[in-house]
C-alpha cells in the first residue's frame, strides 16, 4: 500500500461532549481536517462528500454501533478505502483482535488524552507501515 | 504539531470541562435517584441497563475533561452492577451502589487536573515516589527581599544538593510559578517581608498539592512578636537571616521528606471474590497504596515473601480455607509475627471476632466497607506499620539503614548481579580527621557534619542506590547497575561538593573532607568479601593522602 499522509478524520460519536473536545484535540491540537458525525447513518451520508483519510469510531453509540458502522462503509460500493480505528472504554483484548479482524487498523482506548489524541492516531498508522 | 495557541486551547478546553461538569452533575443526580430504585423496588431490567449506560459515559469520558478518578470508580461501579445482576445479588449490592454513587459526586467536586493525562506517567512517578525524599533532588525555591538583596544563600545550599531557584516575582506572578511545582520536592525559602504574600499566593493555588509546599521564613527580627506573627501565617521554619547552613539544610531535607511521604503502603489483599477484590484494590491504587491480590491462599506465603508488604487484608472465609487459620498459620514464620493482619468480614459477632483476634488477627473491617473508610483504615495502618519497621531499622541520627541492614543489602545485589548479569558497586565512605572535630568542637558538632553527609548522599545519589550508616562516620553505599568508574566519578563529584560546605560551631568556621573507596560486587562470590575490598580501597585513599575516592584495583 502507497504511504499515504493523513489529513482528514472523519469522527463518529454519539456524546455531543467528546465530539467538542475531540474536535478540539483533532483540529486544534493534532492539525487535522476533521469531520464530526454524530451517528453511524450520519457518517455514511456524509464520507463521500468529505473524502476521509482515516475513520475514526466510537463502539458504543445507540443505533448503529460503531462495529455495525464500519462494517456498513466497507458495504458501499466502493468500500472504504481508508484505515479506520476504534475508540472504546471497555478495552478487552479479545475485543481488540475481533475489531482488527474487521479490518481496524488499532483500538484507541477512552478516556482519551485531549493533548495526544492525534499523536495515538500518527503512532497507530505508523505501526501499520512499518508492520 | 500545536499549530493554534495553546493558550487558545487551554481556555477552550477549560470551557468544555466546565460544560462537562455541570452535565456530570445532572448526571449523577439522575444516578442516585435510579440506584435508590434499584434499592427499593428490586431489580428492574430497564433501569439497570439505564444506570449502567450513564455509568459506561462517565468511565469513558471523565478522564478525558480532567476527572480521572471520577472515571476509574464509575467503571468499577459499572464492572460490579453489572457482576451482580449476572448472579442475580443485585438488590443486596444496591445500597453499596447508592453509596457509592454520592461518593463520585465528591470526585466531580474535586478541581480537575491542570494536565489531562490518562495514562499519566508523570502522575504515575508520584505514585512510586519512594519513602522520603531520597532519589528526589529537592528544590528550593528562594524569594528575596528584593533585587539587591544578596543572593549568597542559593550558592550554599546548591553545595547540599538542592536544585536552587531565586524567584523576583511579585506575588500575584508567584502563583503561576508555584503551579509548576506539582510533582518535584520543593520548599520555599522566604524573605520575612515577602511571607504574607508568598503564603497568600500559595493558598490562592487551586491545587492543594501547591498549598501544601511548605515555606521556611527568614528574618532579621529575631523577637517572639516576630516569630509568631510568622507562626500564624502558617509557615513550617523560621531562620535568622545568616542562618546555620547545615541546620536550614536538615530543615528543608526534612520538610520534603514529610511532604513527599504522601503515606503510600503495600498491601496484599486476600480475597476469593473478584470483583470486589478488583474493587478494593482499584480503590487503594488510586490512593498511592501497591496493592498485590492473591486469590489462592496456597501461594500467600511466597506472595507475602516476594513482595514485602506492610499489612495483610484478607477476608475471614476464603472458601475451604479460613482466614483465622490462614493468619495463625503466617505467624509461624518468625518474619511475620509484627505483619498486621486485618481481617475484611461480615462476621458481626464479637464472639467470633475475639476468637479471630487472638487468633493473629489485629483488627476487622466490616463488609460493606466503604471505600474512603477502606483506604483511610489501610493508610493509617501502612503508616503506623513503616513508622515501627523506621525505628527498628534506621540509624536515629541520620534515618539511614542500619550497620547490619545495608550489609544485607549489599548481599541481595550480588544476588541480583548474578541473575540479571549487571555491574554493581560498593563504596565505603568515611569522614577525614573526624576524631578532630570531635575533640576540637565536641560531639555535637561531630553530629551536625555526620548529618550533613548523610544529607548530601541522599540528595545526590538516585532513588535505587541504598545508603547506610556503617560505622561512627563511615558510610557504605550500595549502588545498582553502576561500574566502579561510573561510582567513582560519582563519589569524586560527591566528595568536591561536601569539601565546600562550611560548618559553624561554637563560632568558629571550619569545613570536612571525605574519603571513599569503591569496589565492584560483582566480581565476589560473597557481600562481606565486596565491602572487605571497598574497605580496602578506602585504606588506601587515606594512605595516598585522603579528599578523595579510590577504586580496588588501583595502582
Amino acid at each position: 500500500m502507497p504511504r499515504q499522509s493523513v489529513d482528514r478524520v472523519l469522527y463518529v460519536e454519539d456524546d455531543p461532549d467528546i465530539r467538542a473536545v475531540a474536535e478540539l484535540a483533532l483540529v486544534d491540537v493534532a492539525g487535522f481536517e476533521a469531520r464530526l458525525c454524530e451517528s453511524g447513518q450520519q457518517a455514511l451520508e456524509q464520507v463521500d462528500d468529505f473524502h476521509p483519510d482515516l475513520v475514526l469510531l466510537d463502539v458504543m453509540m445507540p443505533g448503529m454501533d460503531g462495529p455495525e458502522t464500519l462494517r456498513a462503509l466497507q458495504e458501499r460500493p466502493g468500500g472504504l478505502p481508508v484505515p479506520a480505528v476504534f475508540m472504546t472504554a471497555r478495552l478487552q483484548p479479545e475485543e481488540i483482535e475481533e475489531y482488527r479482524a474487521m479490518g481496524a487498523i488499532g483500538v484507541i482506548p477512552k478516556p482519551f488524552d485531549p493533548m495526544t489524541l492525534g499523536d495515538q492516531i500518527r503512532e497507530l498508522l505508523a505501526g501499520r507501515e512499518g508492520a | 504539531m500545536v499549530s493554534a495557541a495553546s493558550g487558545d486551547v487551554s481556555s477552550r478546553l477549560a470551557e468544555l470541562r466546565k460544560r462537562f461538569a455541570e452535565r456530570a452533575t445532572d448526571d449523577l443526580k439522575a444516578l442516585e435517584q435510579r440506584a435508590q430504585l434499584l434499592e427499593g423496588e428490586g431489580a428492574d431490567g430497564a433501569v439497570l441497563a439505564d444506570v449502567c449506560s450513564r455509568l459506561h459515559r462517565l468511565a469513558g469520558s471523565a478522564g478525558t475533561f480532567g476527572f480521572p478518578e471520577l472515571g476509574q470508580a464509575a467503571r468499577s461501579l459499572e464492572n460490579m452492577l453489572e457482576a451482580r445482576a449476572d448472579d442475580g445479588s443485585l438488590q443486596e449490592a444496591s445500597s453499596l451502589a447508592v453509596e457509592r454513587i454520592l461518593a463520585l459526586r465528591t470526585m466531580l467536586e474535586s478541581p480537575p487536573l491542570p494536565a489531562q493525562v490518562t495514562n499519566d506517567e508523570s502522575a504515575q512517578g508520584a505514585v512510586e515516589r519512594p519513602e522520603g525524599s531520597h532519589g528526589v533532588r529537592v528544590r528550593v525555591l528562594i524569594v528575596p527581599a528584593g533585587k539587591t538583596d544578596p543572593q549568597w544563600l542559593d550558592k550554599a545550599l546548591a553545595a547540599y544538593g538542592f536544585d536552587c531557584q531565586v524567584r523576583h516575582e511579585t506575588d500575584p506572578e508567584l502563583i503561576a510559578v508555584l503551579a509548576g511545582e506539582l510533582q518535584t520536592a520543593t520548599v520555599i525559602l522566604c524573605a520575612s517581608v515577602r511571607i504574607e504574600g508568598v503564603i497568600r499566593a500559595r493558598d490562592a493555588s487551586p491545587s492543594d498539592q501547591v498549598r501544601r509546599l511548605p515555606v521556611v521564613c527568614l528574618s532579621e527580627d529575631l523577637s517572639f512578636g516576630s516569630r509568631y506573627r510568622v507562626a500564624a501565617l502558617g509557615a513550617d521554619g523560621f531562620f535568622g537571616r545568616s542562618p546555620d547552613l547545615s541546620e536550614l539544610a536538615e530543615r528543608i531535607e526534612y520538610l520534603a521528606l514529610e511532604r513527599s511521604t504522601r503515606v503510600h503502603g503495600r498491601v496484599v489483599l486476600v480475597e476469593d471474590d473478584l470483583e470486589l477484590a478488583e474493587h478494593y484494590a482499584l480503590v487503594l491504587r488510586a490512593a498511592g497504596v501497591d496493592v498485590l491480590w492473591v486469590n489462592d491462599p496456597m501461594q500467600l506465603m511466597s506472595e507475602l515473601s516476594s513482595f514485602q508488604p506492610d499489612i495483610l487484608l484478607m477476608d475471614v472465609q476464603l472458601g475451604q480455607y479460613s482466614g483465622v487459620t490462614l493468619a495463625r498459620m503466617v505467624r509461624f514464620d518468625p518474619q511475620w509475627l509484627s505483619l498486621p493482619i486485618i481481617y475484611l468480614s461480615s462476621e458481626d459477632d464479637p464472639d467470633s471476632q475475639l476468637e479471630a483476634l487472638s487468633r493473629g488477627a489485629d483488627e476487622f473491617l466490616m463488609k460493606p466497607v466503604s471505600d474512603s473508610y477502606l483506604v483511610r483504615a489501610v493508610l493509617i495502618r501502612c503508616f503506623r506499620a513503616r513508622q515501627l519497621s523506621r525505628l527498628m531499622n534506621r540509624d536515629s541520627l541520620t534515618g539511614l539503614l542500619k550497620h547490619s541492614l545495608i550489609k544485607q543489602e549489599v548481599e541481595k545485589e550480588l544476588a541480583r548481579c548474578r541473575r540479571d548479569g549487571h555491574a554493581a558497586s560498593a563504596v565505603m565512605v568515611d569522614l577525614d580527621h573526624f576524631k578532630k572535630i570531635n575533640d576540637t568542637y565536641g560531639h555535637r558538632c561531630g553530629d551536625v557534619v555526620i548529618k550533613a553527609l548523610a544529607n548530601t548522599l541522599r540528595n545526590r545519589l538516585r532513588e535505587t542506590d541504598m545508603i547506610g550508616r556503617y560505622g561512627g562516620e563511615e558510610f557504605l553505599v550500595v549502588l545498582p547497575h553502576c561500574d566502579t568508574e561510573a561510582a567513582r566519578r560519582l563519589f569524586t563529584e560527591i566528595a568536591e561538593a561536601f569539601g565546600q560546605l562550611t560548618f559553624n560551631c561554637n563560632q568558629e568556621t571550619f569545613g570536612v573532607t571525605l574519603s571513599a573507596g569503591v569496589a565492584a560486587i560483582n566480581d565476589h562470590s560473597v557481600g562481606d568479601d565486596a565491602v572487605d575490598a571497598a574497605d580496602q580501597a578506602l585504606y588506601q585513599r587515606k594512605r595516598a593522602g585522603r579528599n578523595g575516592v579510590t577504586v580496588a584495583g588501583d595502582e
